[in-house]
This record gives C-alpha cells, sequence and structure tokens, in this order.
C-alpha cells in the first residue's frame, strides 16, 4: 500500500509509545496526537491520552486547527478543569510522557521555541516555550519530533534553550535531579535515539530512500553512527488505514508544508 | 432595609476599570475563552502602558499589543497555532516595541500561587537547566535544599493588579459559573489578583446559582466586578457554546500581511491600531 511521508512519522513515533504511556499534549502538536490515536488503536490499548492537558481519553471524530481547541474532547471521560488537576499529575508521575518540537534542536535534544537571534532583539519573535521549560524538567519520557530536518533546526547551539532535554548532556540531568529525559527523535528523515551515555543524538534508522550522510548533511551537528543503521520499517496499510481514518481532515499534513 | 452590593458594570464603561501602568492579568487558554470583548473595549479606550499577563493566549494579546496597550508581555506563549504567529506581537517583540518577559505556563502559575499564599516565592523544579530563569533572575532563581539536597527553581510572587476572565454566567452579585466548570488558569488567576473582573455570556438571577451550587466556579466574594459580555470570547471558543472562529483568524492572518490595510482591518473589528505597530 502507497503511503505519504506524514504518515511514515506519524507510525514511526506511535510504534516508539509503550502501553504503559499516560501522555498529554501542547500546542500545534498534530503529529504526536495521530501518533497516540494510532498506538491506542494498534498496539498500545492501555495508553493514555489526556488532550490539550485537559480532556481525559477522548475520541474526536476528527483533529482541529489547534491541538489545544474543544472539538478534540469530544468523548473524552473527563474535563480536567484546572490547572491543580493537570499539573499535579504531570509532577508526580501518573502522566509520565510528552512530545516536543521546537524551531531548533541541538544534539542533546534541547529545544529552542523562543526566538531566533538574541532574546532582547532577535531575527524571528517565535511562540515561546509554553510549558516546555517545566514538562523537559518534570516529565521522565521526552518524545522529541520534526518535520523540517534541516541543519537550521538541527543547530550544534541553541539560540535560547526553551525546554530542557539531556541538557549538557552524560549526567547533567540526574545533577539537576530530574529523572528520564528525552527517549528519540522522530523526523522526515529519520528516527534518531540518544547514546546512553554521552546523551548525543544517534541515527536509530533512516527512512526509505534516505542514507546515513544524507542526514548527517542535514544536521548542523556531529550525529553519532553505529554499525549498520536499518531502514525504518514503512507503515503498514493497517497503520495508513487508521492514521486516515483517525485524522479524516488532514491535519497532520499542516506540519509538512 | 438595605439590598446587597450590584457589581455589574456596562461593557462600554469597563476600560475604566483598568488604570495605565497595571499589571492585568487575561484569562483563556490558546483558541479557548479569552475576555476578547473586555480586552477591545481596552484597546478602544487608548488604555496605555500595560504590564499584560498572558499565560497561553493569542488573539486577546495580539488585539492589545496592535492597540498600543502594552508596555511589557508577561507571558508562556503566545501563538494563534494552526492560524500561525500572532502579527502584532511578533513584530512588537521583533522592534522592541513591546518587552517580552517569558516565564512558562507552570511557573507563572507557581508565581500566582505564592501571591495567593504571601508567601515570597513557590519552589518548584519546572524550568531547571533552561534559559528561562536568567531572563528574570529577580523572579526567578535557582535554590539548593540543604536538608534533602533537592535543586529547585524559586518563583517569587506575581500578583495582578486586575484579572479578567470569561464565563457562561454571572449574577449581580459576583457568582460565576462555566459551563461546565472548565477554568484552566482562570482560577489561579482569579486567586491571586488584588481586583478580579467577570465578563459573561450572561447575567442570571442568584436563584439559579443556588439552584446548583456545585456548578460555581467563582464564588461572588472573589468577583469585585461582573460585566455582560454576550459572545464576549469571540473570536475565541466559549465551548460548548459557539466555537473559535477560524473565518477570523484566517482574515485577520490575511489582513495583517498588508500593513496598510490591517489598521482599516483592525478598526474594523477591533479599534484603532497604535502608531508603528505596523513599522
Amino acid at each position: 500500500m502507497s503511503y505519504e511521508l506524514d504518515e511514515l512519522v506519524v507510525a514511526a513515533l506511535a510504534r516508539e509509545l509503550p502501553d504503559d504511556t499516560r501522555a498529554f499534549n501542547g500546542a500545534v502538536s498534530f503529529v504526536p496526537v495521530c501518533a497516540f490515536m494510532l498506538a491506542r488503536a494498534t498496539h498500545a490499548p492501555n495508553l493514555t491520552w489526556v488532550a490539550g492537558s485537559i480532556a481525559v481519553d477522548p475520541q474526536p471524530s476528527e483533529i482541529p486547527e489547534s491541538t489545544l481547541a474543544s472539538t478534540i474532547w469530544d468523548g473524552a471521560t473527563m474535563l480536567q478543569s484546572s490547572v491543580a488537576d493537570f499539573w499535579a499529575y504531570a509532577q508526580s508521575g501518573r502522566l509520565n510522557s510528552f512530545c516536543f518540537r521546537g524551531a531548533q534542536m541541538d544534539a542533546y535534544g534541547n529545544v529552542n521555541n523562543t526566538v531566533i537571534g538574541s532574546y532582547d532583539a532577535p531575527k524571528i519573535r517565535l511562540p515561546g516555550g509554553g510549558g516546555m521549560a517545566d514538562l523537559g524538567c518534570l516529565v521522565p519520557r521526552i518524545y522529541l519530533w520534526s518535520t523540517t530536518h534541516d541543519p537550521r533546526t538541527f543547530v550544534e547551539r541553541l539560540d535560547f534553550r526553551s525546554g530542557l532535554g539531556w541538557g549538557d548532556g552524560g549526567d547533567h540531568r540526574e545533577r539537576l535531579g530530574l529523572a528520564g529525559g528525552p527517549v528519540v527523535c522522530v523526523t522526515n528523515l529519520a528516527v534518531l535515539d540518544f547514546h546512553p551515555e554521552s546523551k548525543r543524538m544517534r541515527i536509530k534508522s533512516v527512512h526509505p530512500g534516505v542514507s546515513v550522510d544524507d542526514v548527517q548533511a542535514a544536521t548542523g551537528f556531529e550525529l553519532v553512527v553505529e554499525g549498520d543503521v536499518p531502514e525504518t520499517a514503512p507503515p503498514t496499510a493497517e497503520e495508513v488505514d487508521l492514521i486516515r481514518r483517525l485524522d479524516p481532515t488532514g491535519a497532520r499534513k499542516r506540519e509538512f508544508a | 432595609m438595605r439590598v446587597r452590593e450590584d457589581k455589574r458594570v456596562a461593557l462600554g464603561d469597563a476600560a475604566a476599570l483598568v488604570p495605565e501602568g497595571s499589571t492585568l492579568a487575561v484569562g483563556g487558554l490558546s483558541l479557548n475563552c479569552s475576555p476578547a470583548a473586555f480586552c477591545r473595549e481596552l484597546v478602544r479606550a487608548g488604555t496605555r502602558d500595560l504590564e499584560l499577563l498572558a499565560v497561553v493566549n493569542g488573539m486577546a494579546t495580539d488585539w492589545l499589543i496592535g492597540g498600543g496597550c502594552v508596555r511589557r508581555l508577561i507571558m508562556g506563549l503566545t501563538s494563534f497555532e494552526g492560524f500561525g504567529l500572532a502579527p502584532n506581537f511578533r513584530r512588537a517583540a521583533q522592534t522592541g516595541a513591546v518587552e517580552v518577559e517569558e516565564w512558562s505556563e507552570h511557573t507563572l502559575i507557581c508565581a500566582l500561587q505564592a501571591a495567593t499564599a504571601g508567601v515570597p516565592y513557590m519552589p518548584t523544579r519546572a524550568g531547571l537547566g533552561t534559559d528561562m530563569p536568567a531572563l528574570h533572575p529577580h523572579r526567578t532563581w535557582e535554590m539548593l535544599d540543604e536538608r534533602t539536597g533537592i535543586r529547585f527553581l524559586a518563583c517569587a510572587a506575581l500578583k495582578p493588579d486586575i484579572a479578567v476572565v470569561h464565563v457562561h454566567e454571572a449574577d449581580r452579585l459576583g457568582n460565576a459559573r462555566m459551563n461546565p466548570k472548565l477554568v484552566w488558569f482562570d482560577t489561579e488567576l482569579v486567586k491571586a489578583a488584588r481586583t478580579v473582573i467577570v465578563t459573561a455570556e450572561r447575567i442570571v438571577d442568584t436563584d439559579s446559582f443556588r439552584a446548583a451550587p456545585e456548578r460555581t466556579a467563582f464564588p461572588s466574594y472573589a468577583v469585585d466586578y461582573v460585566v455582560e459580555a454576550p459572545r464576549g470570547a469571540w473570536p475565541t471558543a466559549c465551548w460548548p457554546e459557539y466555537d473559535y472562529d477560524g473565518d477570523f483568524y484566517r482574515a485577520y492572518q490575511a489582513a495583517a500581511r498588508d500593513p496598510e490595510g490591517f489598521a482599516a482591518f483592525f478598526a474594523e473589528h477591533v479599534g484603532p491600531l497604535a502608531t508603528g505597530a505596523t513599522a
């Protein structure tokens, strides 16, 4: 069955999510929302997704222009009405998974969604970190994604660290007293994970038609490459069919402009 | 016999409740339930020099900045999400017309909770290891608890002069409710602020609150002014009564691409666009 790149990325992210995932999403998170719904419909029936950090276990018939919008709450078992609900569970570990993307990401999975250029006189003022600065610290399983794998996005040095990944690498998170860290980064070219010691990004698999050299050339820092890098398995016919039914208007494609 | 205080203020008179130079906190979450009609009144009244606190907001922030009302913006995120970046916000931040003090959602909640509790700061593990605390070192700083060895970020108390939030129903005494009770950051704003203004889709009888007291979101004693504002969240959503107005977001973004045309568009839908806002 033929598939589109957005479906490959959604399926690749979904497969990384284990059955005990208790995830929530923030703004402009079309790919993660699709991945949560796909994982829940396939290998991870116990995956619990809290839409917009508000609506517990929803069953929306489509994904609106905002992943914080109320229409994504349809079918929820609870609307968490105050910050006391959501933030308490995000801090206690009951909720354990969150997805980030940034205008810039570095080798340790730290992200920038604040400014390009200097903070005081930015070349581009971005929306801001929102909950990134919080959730990168508080949530033990961070999944990164990007639909623009290029040297402008994947940079040696962030202009601003809005969200914490593995920090300066090594045991930096541990020294800060923070659990877990980024698990993988799924992009339009590859799936990347993190070297267990250095915590630098490592190529886990390359998408069909993409070489290791292509991925390195599209990355502004040196990636860890170990042994023969496998190819990312393309989405199955079942996965493609499910994605198209779960996101019938193709909201996920907004991220692949 | 004396009667109880009537807290209602007409929408047209509401801008006078916000003195220039105030720290004003506005409620809502992204495309949901901002007190937009109230913010439009501030633009039309030409209110200046506000320190605006908007945790996760978009259109109301963009209106107030476009109207020249804002000196400093304290925020976690300002965006139109799927509809793109907020144009007045972006321009004003890039030209330096508005000082942007970026925090994050949870650190702002902590700062509001510290203000509510009357303690100097609230500790959290959020924000550690990022560049955010150093943007305002007098308000967020790292500390080490020597007894436990736990590192944390101290978030200094931040007390808004005024909070304004939008709800479905309120009575003249200030009781307010959402249908359903979906208040998100708004509760923290209401609890922390010195003065609280509620804008409401409808004014209802106090008996209607007595009939379903479990649904009241904010009690009368926490609310200082009540403003009737039908469709007062537009173009953001007031779920489940109306959704966000996607057509308006798209038209606003299209108009913002043409600096000359945008002033006319802004005047028609919001109020006078401040000089230099489209520089």
